[in-house]
C-alpha cells in the first residue's frame, strides 16, 4: 500500500528542489507542477478504495498517537487530495503556455506549494500542524495575486494579506487555547476530551477558529478581500485560489466543527449564515459588469450554498455538500481558465467586451457555457445531480424553516441563472462593435486542460451514482465522531 | 464610531479568553503529553535537548511545514519584489571606512562558525537550526552594510537552499523505506546520549535546516538592499 505522506513529501521535495531545476534549465521548472500533480493523482486514486473501507492513520516519525503527530487519510481527506491534484494538474497544463512573462520559475515554485499546503490542510490529524499547512496556503496564494505587480493586484494582495493575518492570528489563538485547555494538539485526543471542561471556555476558541479559517473559507461577513483578490489575479490563479483555496478553507472549518468539537448546537447559526452568504454573493455578482468579479461573487454564493448544506447535518445533505465543492471546483476553473482567454483576446474585463465572442473563440465559448450551465445546476451537467441531492435534503427534513430556507437559497440560484445567461447571451446573441468577426482559436495546451475539465463536468453529470455513492461514505467520515476518535487512538 | 467599533470588538475578543483562562490552571502542568516528552524525550530521540526532542523528533513534521513556510515567504517576496520595475543603478553609496571594512571582514566568518556551531550543537545545547540559520544571516547582513560592494551569489544560496530542503525530504522518505516504514522516523543508531555524534537524523536535519534557514534569509536581505538602492 502506498502512504499518504507522499502526496505532501513528494511535491514538497519537488518544490524545495526546484530553484536547482532552474539552474539546469529556466524552461525545466514550469514542468514540474504536472509532475508532482500526475504522481498525487495517482497515489489519491490507488488509496481511495483503501480509504473507503477503513482510513488509514500515518503516523509521522513512529511515536503513537497524541504523542506524534498523525496524517487521518479517511475517504473525505484522500478525495479532496485527489481533487486538488486533478485541478492543480490541469490548472498547469493551462499555465504552460498562459504564464509567459514576469518571474515564471518563482510561480511555478509557489503554485506548487499552494497545492502542498491546500494537501496538508485535508490530511492531517493535528491542529498545530493544520495551521502550518494552512499558512503554506495562504501566504503563496498572498503572493500569487500580485503576480503581475500592477497597480490592482498589489492592492488586491494588501487587503487579502492584511485579512488573512489576521485571520491566522485569531486561528492561533484558539489553537493556543486548546491547547491550554486540554494540553494536546491531537485533533481526536481533543475531541475525545471537550466534554470535559465547560461549555463557555469551549465556545471562546471554538468562535476564534471558526472565524480565523471562515477568512479564508469566504464565509459572508469575512469574505470582503475575495472579489479583489480573485480577479486581478493571473486567471490561472484565480481558477485555483476559487476552485481549491476556499474549499479548503470550508473543509478546515467542518472539520473543526465537526470532529474536533462537535459543536451541534452553531449548526442553526451555520444555516443562516450560509443563506446570507448565498443571497449576497448571488446578488453581488448580478451588479458586476466585470467578468472577474461577477465569477468571484459567483463563487461566494457557491460556498454559501455548501455551507447551507453542510449545516443540515445529515449524511445526504454532507453528500449534496461535498458534491456541490466538486461541482465548484471542476466548473469555476472551467470558467475562470475560460474567461482568461476570453479576455486576453478582447484586453477587456468588461462583460460588454464579450460580445459576439461565440464567433471570435467558438471553442472557448463552448467551455464557458458549460461551466456556466454546470454552475447553476442545469441537466446533463454536473451542477444538476448535486444541486438536486441538496435540494432533497433539505425537503426531506420536512420541517418549514429548512423549507423556508431552501426556498431562499434556490432564489438565489436563480439570480445566479439570469446572470449567467445575461453572459451566455452575449457572447453568442450580441454582435461585436468594432472588430472584424476572424475566428481565432486559443493554444492548444489551454483548449486540452479546458477539454478534460468539459469532459469530466458532463460525465459525472451523466453518471453520478457512483459519486454520489463514494461522497455519502466521505459524509459518514465527516458525522462519524466516535469512529475518528477511536480509529486514531487506538 | 470605527475607533468605538473596534475597542468593542476587542473588549469582546479580550473578555472571551479571559473567560477561557480561568478554566486553565497557571504554572500545574496539565498536561500528560508533555510529562511524556520530558520523561521520554532522551531515550525517545536520543537528543539531550528536550526542545529539539519534540521540534525535531516528536513534532518534526510541523518543523517541515514551517521550513516550507519560510521558503513560500522568501520566494513571495521575491516574486513580488521582481515585478516592480528594475531599473539597474550604479549604487552611488560612498564605501564605508577601511577601519569598518576591515572589521566586517574579520567578523564575517567568526560569526558565520558561531551559527554553524548552533545548528551543529542542536541536539545538545540550546539552539538549533533556525537560530543557527539567523545569526549566518546576520553576517551576510553585516557585510551588506559594512562592505557594501560584496553581494550574496545568488545562484550558489539558490542551491544551498534547495539542498538543505532537499536533504529534509529525503531523510524523511528515507524513514518511510527503512525503518518500521513511518515518514521522519529515526532511522539511523542514535549513539550515545550527548555526545557530537549521536540522535540519529536530528543532527543532520539541523545542518540541512541551518544551511537552508541561513541562505535563505541572506537572500531576503539580498532582495531588501536591491529594492532599496
Amino acid at each position: 500500500m502506498v502512504s499518504p505522506v507522499l502526496l505532501i513529501a513528494v511535491p514538497l521535495g519537488l518544490a524545495f528542489a526546484m530553484p536547482l531545476i532552474a539552474l539546469i534549465s529556466r524552461r525545466l521548472p514550469r514542468f514540474v507542477p504536472l509532475v508532482a500533480c500526475a504522481f498525487n493523482l495517482i497515489v489519491a486514486i490507488r488509496l481511495i478504495p483503501t480509504v473507503l473501507s477503513a482510513p488509514v492513520i500515518q503516523r509521522i516519525g513512529g511515536f503513537s498517537p497524541p504523542f506524534c503527530i498523525n496524517l487521518f487519510a479517511g475517504p473525505v481527506g484522500v478525495m479532496f487530495a485527489g481533487l486538488i491534484a486533478l485541478a492543480g494538474l490541469v490548472i498547469a497544463i493551462y499555465a504552460l503556455s498562459y504564464i509567459r512573462t514576469g518571474p515564471t520559475v518563482r510561480y511555478h515554485m509557489l503554485y506548487m506549494l499552494l497545492l502542498v499546503g491546500a494537501t496538508g490542510v485535508v490530511l492531517t490529524g493535528d491542529v498545530f500542524n493544520l495551521f502550518v499547512f494552512f499558512e503554506v496556503l495562504c501566504i503563496s496564494s498572498y503572493a500569487l495575486v500580485a503576480y503581475f505587480g500592477d497597480r490592482n493586484g498589489l492592492e488586491a494582495a494588501a487587503k487579502y494579506l492584511i485579512q488573512g493575518a489576521v485571520g491566522s492570528a485569531l486561528l492561533l489563538m484558539g489553537i493556543g487555547l486548546l491547547y491550554g485547555l486540554f494540553g494536546t494538539l491531537n485533533m481526536a485526543d481533543i475531541a475525545s476530551r471537550i466534554g470535559s471542561v465547560s461549555d463557555i471556555s469551549v465556545f471562546v476558541p471554538l468562535a476564534l477558529i471558526v472565524s480565523g479559517l471562515g477568512v479564508e473559507a469566504a464565509i459572508f461577513p469575512l469574505n470582503a478581500w475575495l472579489p479583489d483578490a480573485h480577479s486581478s489575479a493571473p486567471s490561472s490563479i484565480s481558477a485555483i485560489l476559487s476552485g481549491i483555496a476556499i474549499e479548503v478553507g470550508l473543509y478546515a472549518v467542518v472539520r473543526m466543527i465537526f470532529t474536533v468539537f462537535g459543536a451541534t448546537s452553531i449548526f442553526m447559526f451555520l444555516l443562516f449564515l450560509g443563506v446570507l452568504t448565498v443571497l449576497m454573493g448571488e446578488l453581488c455578482a448580478f451588479a458586476q459588469t466585470n467578468i472577474k468579479r461577477m465569477l468571484a461573487y459567483s463563487s461566494i454564493g457557491q460556498i454559501g450554498l455548501i455551507v447551507f448544506a453542510f449545516a443540515m447535518a445529515s449524511t445526504i445533505s454532507l453528500a449534496g455538500g461535498l458534491f456541490q465543492l466538486l461541482t465548484h471546483t471542476l466548473s469555476k476553473a472551467l470558467l475562470f481558465l475560460a474567461a482568461g482567454y476570453m479576455i486576453h483576446r478582447s484586453g477587456s474585463m468588461e462583460i460588454s467586451s464579450l460580445n459576439g465572442m461565440g464567433r471570435r473563440m467558438p471553442l472557448t465559448s463552448l467551455a464557458f457555457s458549460f461551466g456556466a450551465f454546470s454552475i447553476v445546476g442545469l441537466p446533463p451537467f454536473i451542477g444538476f445531480p448535486s444541486k438536486f441531492l441538496i435540494v432533497r435534503s433539505a425537503l426531506e427534513k420536512q420541517q418549514t424553516l429548512f423549507t423556508l430556507l431552501l426556498g431562499f437559497v434556490l432564489l438565489g440560484t436563480l439570480v445566479e441563472g439570469a446572470y449567467f445567461f445575461r453572459v451566455v447571451q452575449a457572447i453568442y446573441f450580441k454582435k461585436s462593435g468594432d472588430e472584424p468577426a476572424s475566428r481565432s482559436l486559443a493554444p492548444a495546451l489551454p483548449l486540452i486542460s479546458m477539454l478534460i475539465l468539459a469532459v469530466l463536468i458532463i460525465f459525472v453529470g451523466i453518471y453520478p451514482q457512483p459519486v454520489a455513492d463514494a461522497l455519502s461514505t466521505a459524509a459518514s467520515d465527516l458525522l462519524d465522531r466516535a469512529a475518528y476518535i477511536g480509529s486514531v487512538l487506538r | 464610531m470605527r475607533v468605538f467599533l473596534s475597542l468593542l470588538a476587542l473588549a469582546v475578543i479580550a473578555l472571551g479568553i479571559a473567560m477561557t483562562l480561568t478554566d486553565i490552571p497557571f504554572g500545574k502542568p496539565k498536561a500528560d503529553i508533555a510529562t511524556h516528552y520530558v520523561e521520554n524525550g532522551r531515550e525517545d530521540t536520543g537528543a539531550v535537548n528536550i526542545i529539539t526532542s519534540v521540534v525535531l523528533g516528536y513534532r518534526g513534521f510541523d518543523t517541515l511545514g514551517e521550513v516550507a513556510v519560510l521558503f513560500v515567504a522568501a520566494m513571495g517576496l521575491g516574486a513580488v519584489l521582481a515585478t516592480g520595475t528594475r531599473t539597474p543603478k550604479a549604487n552611488g553609496w560612498e564605501p564605508a571606512s577601511l577601519v569598518l571594512y576591515t572589521g566586517c571582514r574579520f567578523l564575517f566568518p567568526l560569526i558565520v562558525l558561531f551559527g554553524a556551531y548552533i545548528f551543529i550543537h542542536g541536539h545538545l545545547t540550546p539552539g538549533g537550526g533556525f537560530q543557527g540559520g539567523a545569526i549566518i544571516a546576520s553576517a551576510f547582513l553585516l557585510t551588506y552594510l559594512g562592505c557594501r560592494g560584496r553581494r550574496v551569489h545568488e545562484a550558489w544560496s539558490s542551491a544551498v537552499e534547495s539542498l538543505g530542503g532537499l536533504t529534509f525530504v529525503v531523510l524523511g522518505l528515507a524513514g518511510l523505506t527503512a525503518a518500521g516504514h513511518y515518514f521522519l522516523s529515526a532511522f539511523l543508531p542514535a549513539g550515545t546520549l550527548g555526545q557530537l555524534f549521536s540522535g540519529g537524523i536530528i543532527p543532520l536535519i539541523y545542518i540541512a535546516i541551518g544551511l537552508k534557514v541561513g541562505s535563505e534569509l541572506a537572500g531576503v536581505i539580498d532582495r531588501l538592499v536591491e529594492e532599496s538602492q
